[in-house]
């Protein structure tokens, strides 16, 4: 058994410091007493969570930035980089929340904030920012904070596929904005289509079969 | 197929839903240590046998406009490993699932339960009867050598206990299981209704509720919100003769060495400022109940500290405490406490708004209450069980899952345990705690569960 020479109490399990004030603990002696907590991993990790946000609106500010400044050489869209930040944040907390059910964490996202921001365009007399550059925008993220967060929350990889297929097919809509005509900027769309189909592309060539297997299970009739 | 029976949450225990968190999922466990390893589908049998008798467990929790209500499911109850954090949530929004869970790991037997279904006595019978149906199974030939008489004797020993739960004539029907406990007291007896009008507030609670600063134990939150627990065994005579020594009881004891435990491990703690604890009492000790759902009243006891430092001694707090809970454990606060609860469960305003209002009152409610605790105990008392079943079991543990520091205890036979959770990932306050202990001279054993990712990544 082991034992803290400073809070003089016998200690359980494998720990090399006390458990209560982080003494090195006396050499065991015969019987071990086994701990009876099993070592369960971390489901998510706040910290690392709040590490890597933070630094991605870093880093991507400074990228609008310098886009805006260097190529565009004008400030005006400094709103929507912002509200890009804000839905990757939003996103991340909420597929966090949802975890136990990340199809309607994504539809849930993807969707309410699309309509918000088409209703907002339409409050403010429609200059069709909205699917110009907010949905495209949306999607793009939704997809990129997905592969943040099947990562963080240790996801396997059949609890994710068919939402990660979701979130690639709903960022396929805006080749539809772009038949249309609704857009003023076809730059967005075009993005969020060929990162839709880039995802698509390689989820259904490494996980085609997963997503056969799980498309059949949940479709039983 | 039949339809459904179901029974609408009352009102009491609808706080548990509503202060729920992910830190806080209101779960409690119960845990018993056996002589030897725990055999899985020995486990499963006794489960499945105790179900049977305890309808209540077969409750899922659903969502209605205006209350939550409990249904009678036909789900059966699954023995599992120990995969889970402790106390996690046992109730998502949205899902059929069972209140409860029962799982094992070495030679311990676990029991979480959400607490919207019952309180710790209430679940204490149900986990009673889980141990003793698993030990007639694991140790039959125990039982065989018994000669007529002390098998007569432990029969009759089992049914008393189970007499507790169930009238003898009939097996309660589910409506009646999962009837709240005051709706049941009150249908034995009407008249405890009837008088809440002169109902009023004990003066000196008003007059300690002025400008007093209660003191809260700050740290950092665990990674993923799973409860940080310290368990510490301790040889129950030792523990007890300290508490007579102060001439106080158990309870108010450990609580004593608690708050000075927090006011020692509180890096910037203000002389003068209040220590604020919660102790439930079981309500079924002072008014005849034999429901299993809640039916227990918190009571707040507070020690201002010396404003000039250091002058706080266990023997000053241990008596300031007995003072405060031997007044408002008289038969009148008591009393008093319990119209509040028929009150609070009969009043019409409660039956008209839509679940989430009253779900956002109580998490308002809650918050006010949090902010005027520092700790909170909770002490389930002694458990035993007939011979020879009593000799199989070990020791016993509890714990629950906390908003803030909290310590449950419970004894068997000569060991008694006092398990802390908290979610933060500092154990300054258990240190001291165990310090004080150690000092006087108690043996202690300390486990823990690990919190954080460099703890869980070293190798073993």
């Amino acid at each position: 058994m082991k034992h803290c020479p400073h809070c003089n109490a016998t200690i359980k399990g494998d720990w090399e410091q006390c458990p209560l004030c982080q003494t090195t603990l006396d050499e065991a002696t015969k019987p071990v007493l086994a701990d009876p907590y099993p070592k369960i991993p971390l489901r998510f990790n706040k910290e690392i969570v709040w590490k890597y946000l933070t630094l991605m609106s870093f880093v991507l500010i400074i990228a609008f930035l310098l886009i805006e400044l260097i190529w565009i050489g004008r400030m005006e869209n400094l709103q929507l980089a912002l509200f890009g930040i804000m839905s990757m944040w939003l996103s991340v907390l909420i597929l966090i929340r949802k975890r136990r059910n990340i199809a309607k964490g994504i539809v849930y996202l993807i969707v309410s904030l699309s309509l918000l921001c088409i209703y907002l365009d339409y409050l403010s007399g429609w200059s069709g920012w909205s699917t110009t550059y907010a949905v495209p925008i949306i999607c793009s993220f939704a997809i990129v904070s997905l592969y943040i967060a099947v990562r963080l929350v240790k996801l396997g990889v059949r609890d994710y596929v068919l939402y990660l297929l979701t979130a690639a097919l709903l960022g396929l809509l805006p080749a539809l904005f772009l038949t249309l005509d609704w857009v003023t900027n076809s730059l967005p769309s075009s993005l969020s289509v060929m990162m839709s189909a880039v995802t698509l592309v390689i989820i259904l060539l490494y996980h085609g079969g997963e997503i056969w297997r799980e498309l059949e299970k949940r479709m039983h009739v | 197929m039949n339809r459904k029976k179901w029974v609408r949450l009352d009102n009491a225990s609808n706080i548990f839903l509503a202060a729920m968190t992910n830190t806080d999922t209101k779960v409690f466990r119960m845990s018993a240590e056996l002589t030897d390893s725990v055999d899985p589908v020995l486990l499963q049998r006794a489960l499945d046998e105790v179900y049977e008798n305890y309808v209540l467990y077969h409750s899922v929790l659903r969502r209605g406009f205006f209350w939550y209500y409990l249904e009678e499911s036909d789900l059966k109850p699954k023995v599992t490993a120990d995969v889970l954090p402790p106390c996690a949530q046992v109730y998502h929004f949205d899902r059929r699932e069972l209140l409860f869970r029962v799982f094992h790991n070495q030679n311990r037997i676990h029991l979480e339960l959400f607490h919207a279904l019952s309180d710790g006595t209430g679940a204490l019978w149900f986990f009673e009867d889980l141990l003793k149906a698993y030990i007639m199974l694991r140790h039959p030939e125990a039982f065989a050598g018994l000669n007529a008489a002390a098998h007569d004797r432990l029969n009759h020993q089992l049914e008393d206990s189970f007499a507790h739960y169930f009238r003898k004539d009939k097996k309660q029907n589910f409506t009646d299981a999962a009837q709240s406990a005051i709706r049941s007291l009150a249908k034995v007896s009407q008249s405890a209704g009837k008088s809440h009008a002169q109902k009023g507030v004990a003066p000196d609670e008003t007059k300690q509720k002025r400008k007093l600063r209660v003191h809260q134990f700050r740290g950092k939150k665990t990674p993923d919100n799973r409860p940080h627990v310290i368990e510490l065994e301790l040889p129950v005579k030792d523990v007890l003769a300290l508490a007579r020594e102060q001439q106080t009881s158990l309870t108010l004891y450990l609580a004593a060495v608690y708050m000075l435990a927090v006011r020692r491990a509180s890096p910037n703690f203000q002389p003068g400022s209040a220590l604020a604890v919660s102790v439930p009492v079981n309500l079924r000790q002072f008014f005849p109940s034999n429901s299993a759902r809640n039916f227990f009243s918190t009571t707040r006891l507070i020690y201002t500290t010396d404003a000039n430092g250091e002058a706080d001694e266990i023997a000053a707090i241990g008596r300031t405490l007995k003072e405060q809970f031997q007044q408002q454990i008289t038969p009148e606060s008591l009393e008093d406490k319990l119209r509040t609860l028929i009150a609070f469960e009969y009043s019409p305003f409660t039956r008209m708004v839509f679940r989430p209002i009253k779900d956002f009152v109580l998490k308002l409610v809650n918050y006010v209450s949090n902010r005027n605790l520092t700790i909170a105990i909770s002490n389930l008392g002694k458990v035993a069980f007939p011979e020879p079943i009593d000799g199989f079991i070990g020791k016993m543990y509890f714990h629950t899952s906390a908003v803030r520091p909290q310590f449950c205890a419970i004894s068997h036979g000569d060991h008694l345990t006092v398990s802390f959770t908290s979610p933060f990932v500092e154990s300054t306050i258990e240190e001291q705690f165990v310090r004080i202990l150690t000092d006087a001279g108690v043996a202690v054993t300390v486990a823990a569960n690990k919190v954080t990712s460099e703890d869980l990544e070293v190798e073993g």
